[in-house]
């Protein structure tokens, strides 16, 4: 070898080096990445993979809905102290402020093979990475008779904040003094883990002001109270003694729409006059369809470094539809966190390095159990290495020791900051 | 001739490979190394906003205001037990010092 030899030698493996890294950036630029649904997780996915990539991934969001609806606060225009247009945010400063690529359909298919989605109106897009973060399918055929009664339009589930929540609350207005409103839980897990019992705070605070003679009867397919369980039932007990009625181990398996008649597993039939019946859930439909679900056939389950489907290779999974790790609840703010652990793997992973070896989820959850006052439960998440999984930190996190006006405030902080952190 | 040249190609080519490999290695941690921390810190944003910055008469005690050094002391005072709230000091107790420091030095007021 001689010297000029060896320079030429050196210059070429200096000019593979540069063309490396210059190769990892352009990965980064040239992915396209598409976020299929723009709930909690999907925007914030969208949002953080512009911010984490300095504004050079190439990112499309496609979401049916043309602006945001916050399911979390929905259980307050349910007992009327809100409207939808107060939890309701546009779309398009992801587009205006973050150059993310907005299109309102739905996605009708994905061929993972091909790296391919299909909308609903036909077109067909291609991706490098796929993030899908559809939220939950309500199991209607999990309770007998239920499809039918929802299209008499004699239940409503009102799980997914919308026209369904206006329609539960003018059911509730309509209801005659002296009448049953009855929500029922299915087993866990569901989304929202204290969803239903919020809401049966917020239907008994109306029913207080308005329809004192009625009660709310809350009929739990669980063993008992699925979270904040000592709170809510202090509550019931101390702001609405008579009205709020607590059944557990009652296991919907039909209703009759004709006469309002709700079965169950073990006990005798009950009689009701609003019926809000939740049935069972699962991931949402493309996921299932795409062959995701592979915990149980009803959730996903990904690897916690990056959200990818243990089913499919670039496809990441976020929010609700997981198969959640240890006292992880089914939260839009655990779908948020998600999405940001996940858009930061993804541009690490574009960008050649490592992703980040130890994530950290956090996970806050307020319910208003009048139109003021609220109880809240956190937790912290930390990766298991050795584990391969989240666990939440022992001695971190906990409950509110008392519902408070103070948390009511913070609970609204909460909503408008996690708005503008998602869609903002 | 060709021994001649040959120790010092091999000294030479050691230097330039070790320095621009680890030069590459030293850029590529710097950057991953970077979003890890902004990774860390949006664990936050939640409540207090994206990059620290809340909504303004939001409802939720505005962060931005305070140098980092400042934070880390709050951060640490949750963490202790010393400054009493809500939801802080359960969630001060869920990170290392180590995390707390990274947060404070991502969201404090530069």
């Amino acid at each position: 070898m001689d010297r000029r030899h060896f320079i030429g030698q050196s210059a070429a493996a200096l000019g593979l080096l540069a063309g490396f890294s210059g190769q990892a950036r352009a990965n980064l630029q040239k992915a396209e990445i598409l976020v299929i649904g723009g709930g909690y997780g999907g925007a914030t996915a969208a949002k953080y993979l512009r911010l984490f990539s300095n504004n050079t991934a190439k990112v499309t969001l496609i979401e049916p809905n043309a602006s945001f609806v916050s399911c979390p606060l929905s259980n307050l225009v349910i007992g009327g102290s809100r409207t939808l247009a107060d939890l309701t945010t546009p779309y398009d400063n992801l587009s205006k402020r973050h150059g993310i690529k907005i299109i309102q359909d739905s996605v009708a298919s994905i061929d993972a093979d091909k790296k391919t989605v299909k909308l609903a109106s036909g077109k067909t897009l291609r991706y490098d990475k796929a993030i899908v973060s559809p939220g939950v399918t309500l199991m209607m055929n999990s309770i007998e008779g239920l499809a039918q009664a929802n299209q008499a339009g004699v239940t409503l589930q009102a799980w997914k904040a919308g026209p369904e929540t206006v329609a539960l609350h003018k059911q509730l207005a309509a209801m005659r003094d002296g009448g049953t409103f009855v929500i029922s839980v299915p087993e866990a897990p569901y989304r929202c883990p204290p969803g239903p019992y919020e809401r049966a705070c917020q239907v008994a605070n109306y029913l207080k002001h308005n329809k004192p003679k009625s009660k709310v009867l809350i009929l739990d397919a669980n063993q008992d109270v699925t979270s904040k369980g000592a709170l809510f039932k202090k509550v019931w007990a101390e702001q609405y003694p008579g009205i709020v009625e607590y059944l557990p181990k009652y296991n919907v398996t039909a209703v009759d729409a004709k006469t309002k008649t709700i079965k169950f597993e073990v006990q005798d039939d009950i009689k009701a006059d609003v019926l809000n019946l939740l049935p069972a859930m699962s991931a949402g439909e493309i996921a299932v369809k795409t062959g995701l679900a592979n915990s149980n056939g009803r959730w996903v389950n990904v690897n916690w470094l990056n959200f990818e489907s243990t089913a499919q290779k670039d496809i990441h999974v976020l929010g609700d539809s997981i198969q959640v790790a240890n006292a992880m609840p089914k939260s839009g703010h655990m779908a948020n966190q998600h999405a940001k652990v996940a858009a930061a793997a993804i541009v690490a992973e574009l960008s050649g390095w490592e992703v980040n070896p130890a994530p950290v989820l956090t996970n806050t959850c307020y319910s208003f159990v009048n139109d003021r006052e609220v109880v809240h439960v956190a937790s912290v998440h930390q990766y298991n290495a050795a584990e391969k999984t989240f666990k939440p930190v022992p001695g971190a996190g906990g409950l509110s020791p008392a519902p408070s006006t103070l948390e009511g405030v913070y609970a609204w902080g909460w909503a408008h900051n996690i708005w503008a952190d998602s869609l903002g | 001739m060709r021994a001649k040249y040959l120790k010092p190609a091999i000294l030479v080519s050691i230097y330039l490979g070790l320095n621009h490999w680890s030069a590459a290695a030293f850029a590529q941690n710097t950057d991953a190394s970077n979003l890890y921390q902004r990774g860390l810190a949006a664990t936050c944003a939640n409540c207090h906003g994206t990059d620290g910055k809340g909504v303004v008469e939001g409802g939720m005690p505005l962060i931005n205001n305070l140098t980092s050094e400042q934070m880390l002391t709050q951060l640490k005072a949750f963490k202790s037990g010393a400054r009493e709230g809500t939801i802080m000091p359960q969630l001060a107790k869920g990170y290392s010092d180590e995390q707390l420091e990274t947060i404070a030095n991502q969201l404090g007021k530069k």
